[in-house]
């Protein structure tokens, strides 16, 4: 770690800061197709796509409850689905634009618990090992841009499905009563994958560190509430 | 903190015992000697114990590794400083600014790594300057401390998200300062090409008649400091502060005109600041390494020079070393219960050559052997684990203090402690389900809403600073010829000492989510206020502590209840103020 060999340009470079947020919706080929097909056509921001793709889950949880028959839990998947992936071909530009990629953890994470929770007590513990496997990736893509300075590789994020993929494989499965089964493979699928690309990826990186490199400066240092305004 | 008696503390030394690298290898220092002391000569010069001010600075460079020191002096000077140098240490004489910059132009070019330039009559301590040289997270950025000095020729800085957007010098202002240059500047080797620009262009600034606004700007200077002595010294000889209106035509004592004068002659050879100005006017991203409560000081007399030496002895720099590793940023539990105690286990972890990366794998192994506690699911089993995890999360603590305590940082250890951190998290959260399902009351579905929640809650902690980062990176810098950062505003273009007595300026009318911030805000001048707000936004150390206690001593199921009540409130409460803040922009 000499200050000699430190000529490589900061992880990352100030323009990239505008398309970071992009990378954390971690959108799948479904969504993206859909953003780029509908996108356009409907001038909303994205998380008011998000809002109004999540209300009819909402209210269909609110209403029934534990006992929503399994053809509105489709339904309302696929509506989310559509909505949220219109939203992926929208631009990231408005002051609320920062809501977009908790908001769609929040789709991908409730739905999945939703639809397990359907599913029976014994599709719990998968469903919390898929969780587990997921938000691995969704920490490595924040912390792998930041600290190997790689941007989330796009076969992977298309193998994986993204949040949509991974939504409609779980109405899939339950649809099949296959889910605690279906759930715990898709979730060591998905391990080995992640961890193997992560593996892959930081032997390719110099473990030095380039000048200027400062996580701190990212001003979420382990969820930190409130930053100097 | 109240120390136990007897208990002697911060004696040691500051360096662990194991033989260290160099701190600062191929680095090139360039000093500026071209201050006059009170009594003529340089002030470099003046005796500091057996040797002298500069002598004591070059000692310290050596001794952090600096390959090579440039001295830029004055031709009268310079048989003055001569027998100052060491092997190490070259002289540099000039006629003026512009000369100063050429030299400086001249040797930025000829050097290969990190280029310090400083001023040559700084007293300070060796960590001081370590801090900003040995830091690699600092690529370019100063010395600069928060805290109210007095300075001669200690330019005014604004600081935002920890970079230098706008600097002051003799020709520069900067609008709501909030921090003070303390003249020295570190270059990394990827800005040095940009350096060698601004240098030029300055040179050239410099050597012609200088920009109107420029002289406007000193002239403006020079009237405030004409004023300030004034009020001063009738503030000091016990009378009363005239009204601001009545400032302009007050007298100066003999004493009191030679100081203006001398500040006057020596504005226009300041270059260090004019080169930060010019640096961060060219869009630099030029980062602070702070004072810590350490020692610093710009003597300009022998009675300064004597001050400093009585100060500087009450500076433990192995304290603040020590100190400083711990983060400022870190919630109420980690500050208070965790970091008095886990910052001396750093210490002893860098003497024995432990890596931080060493002491993340035994914080993750001490994880899992608490989450097969919690996974029992008997009393014993959930008391050992809730030891356990405190144990893992003090070495959690340990690691990054043991980091910035032997500044070694590194890229894989950043992210190994990131992601582990998380893991033992879900860890501690798997174990616990594991253990509640063989006592017979299954949570998976709380344990997954828990961690669904964590994670949504990290999600928002990611996106909400990325977007500020956008706006700050999109700050246009007005060019160097214009001596303000920004558009004026009333009163704002002030970087000297407030005078007493000063009007506030008059009160906007603010539109209604900007008075709720305000409001909101006006709570952090009280310290505990700004804990309690810490507390409620559930962080990492509270997030543990909450674990370990109701496992501990309730069941899996009141943990996961409290995660998920306590958090779901931090998320409301967070995002409510965090959307607050967008709407008002």
């Amino acid at each position: 770690m000499t200050a000699a060999t430190a000529t490589a340009s900061p992880a990352i470079a100030a323009a990239e800061h505008a398309n970071m947020l992009e990378t954390y919706r971690d959108d799948g080929p479904l969504a993206a197709a859909l953003g780029h097909a509908a996108g356009r056509r409907v001038p909303l921001p994205a998380i008011a796509l998000l809002l109004i793709g999540a209300f009819p889950a909402l209210a269909a949880i609110v209403a029934r409850g534990a006992d929503a028959p399994r053809g509105l839990v489709l339904a309302a998947v696929i509506w989310a689905v559509l909505a949220g992936g219109a939203s992926s071909g929208r631009p990231l530009t408005d002051p609320l634009r920062w809501t977009v990629p908790p908001a769609l953890r929040v789709i991908e994470y409730a739905g999945l618990l939703w639809i397990a929770h359907l599913a029976g007590p014994p599709a719990l513990p998968a469903v919390f090992a898929l969780l587990c496997v997921v938000t691995y990736h969704h920490y490595d893509v924040v912390y792998g841009q930041r600290h190997r300075g790689v941007r989330p590789q796009r076969w992977l994020q298309a193998v994986a499905g993204g949040w949509d993929g991974r939504l409609l494989l779980a109405c899939g499965l339950m649809l099949a009563g296959a889910l605690p089964a279906g759930l715990f493979v898709a979730a060591a699928a998905l391990a080995v994958l992640f961890v193997g690309q992560t593996v892959a990826e930081w032997r390719g990186v110099a473990r030095a560190l380039p000048s200027g490199y400062d996580p701190a400066a990212y001003g979420d240092d382990e969820d930190e509430p409130e930053d100097a305004a | 903190m109240v120390a136990n008696s007897g208990q002697v503390v911060g004696t040691a030394a500051p360096v662990p015992a194991r033989a260290l690298p160099p701190l600062a290898p191929a680095t090139t220092a360039v000093l500026f000697a071209t201050m006059a002391a009170e009594g003529g000569g340089p002030a470099a010069a003046l005796p500091w114990e057996d040797g002298t001010v500069l002598g004591r600075l070059l000692e310290q460079f050596a001794d952090l590794g600096v390959a090579r020191v440039h001295v830029v002096t004055r031709a009268a000077w310079a048989p003055a400083l001569e027998p100052l140098l060491g092997a190490s240490a070259r002289l540099h004489v000039s006629e003026d600014a512009a000369g100063d910059l050429g030299a400086l132009a001249r040797l930025a070019r000829a050097s290969a790594g990190p280029l310090i330039v400083a001023y040559g009559e700084i007293v300070t301590q060796r960590e001081v300057l370590a801090g900003l040289l040995a830091d690699p997270r600092i690529g370019t950025g100063v010395l600069t401390t928060t805290r109210a000095l007095a300075r001669p020729f200690a330019w005014r800085t604004r600081a935002r998200a920890g970079k230098v957007v706008a600097a002051a010098s003799s020709y520069h202002a900067v609008r709501v300062p909030n921090a003070t240059f303390l003249g020295v500047l570190k270059v990394g080797a990827p800005d040095r090409v940009r350096l060698i620009e601004v240098v030029e262009r300055l040179t050239e600034l410099v050597r012609g008649p200088l920009p109107p606004a420029w002289e406007e700007e000193l002239a403006a200077k020079g009237e405030r400091w004409r004023r300030w002595l004034a009020v001063t010294a009738i503030v000091r000889a016990g009378g009363e502060a005239p009204p601001p209106e009545a400032r302009d035509d007050l007298p100066l004592s003999p004493v009191d005109e030679a100081e203006l004068e001398r500040r006057l002659a020596h504005a226009r050879d300041d270059v260090t600041a004019l080169v930060l100005v010019g640096l961060v006017r060219a869009g630099t991203s030029v980062g602070l390494s702070r004072l810590r409560g350490l020692f610093w000081a710009r003597p300009l007399s022998d009675a300064a020079v004597r001050e400093a030496r009585e100060q500087i002895e009450d500076h433990d720099e192995a304290r603040a070393l020590l100190d400083a590793t711990v983060k400022s940023s870190d919630g109420f539990f980690t500050t208070f219960f965790v970091s008095p105690y886990s910052k001396y286990i750093a210490r002893w972890a860098a003497r024995r050559g432990l890596t931080p990366n060493q002491v993340t794998l035994a914080s993750i192994a001490v994880g899992v052997v608490a989450a097969a506690g919690f996974a029992t699911g008997e009393r014993a089993g959930l008391v050992a684990g809730a030891v356990l995890l405190q144990v893992a999360f003090t070495l959690d603590c340990v690691d990054g203090q043991l980091a910035r305590y032997t500044r070694t940082f590194s890229r894989f250890g950043a992210w190994l402690d990131s992601i582990f951190d998380r893991t033992k998290e879900y860890l501690i959260f798997a174990g616990l389900a594991i253990g509640a399902s063989r006592a017979g009351d299954p949570v998976w579905g709380l344990a997954t809403a828990a961690l669904a929640l964590q994670t949504t809650r990290h999600a928002v902690d990611f996106s909400y600073p990325a977007i500020r980062r956008q706006r700050l990176t999109g700050i246009a810098q007005p060019p160097i010829e214009e001596p303000l950062d920004g558009p004026r505003r009333a009163r704002e273009a002030n970087d000297d000492p407030e005078l007493p007595g000063e009007a506030a300026p008059p009160e906007e009318r603010l539109p209604l989510s900007r008075r709720v911030l305000a409001a909101w805000r006006r709570g952090d001048h009280s310290r505990r206020i700004v804990w309690v707000k810490k507390i409620v936004a559930f962080p990492i150390g509270e997030r543990f502590a909450a674990l370990s206690l109701t496992a501990a001593l309730f069941s899996p199921r009141t943990t996961f209840l409290v995660l998920l009540a306590w958090g779901g409130f931090a998320a409301l409460y967070i995002l409510s103020g965090r959307l607050l803040r967008s709407l008002a922009r």
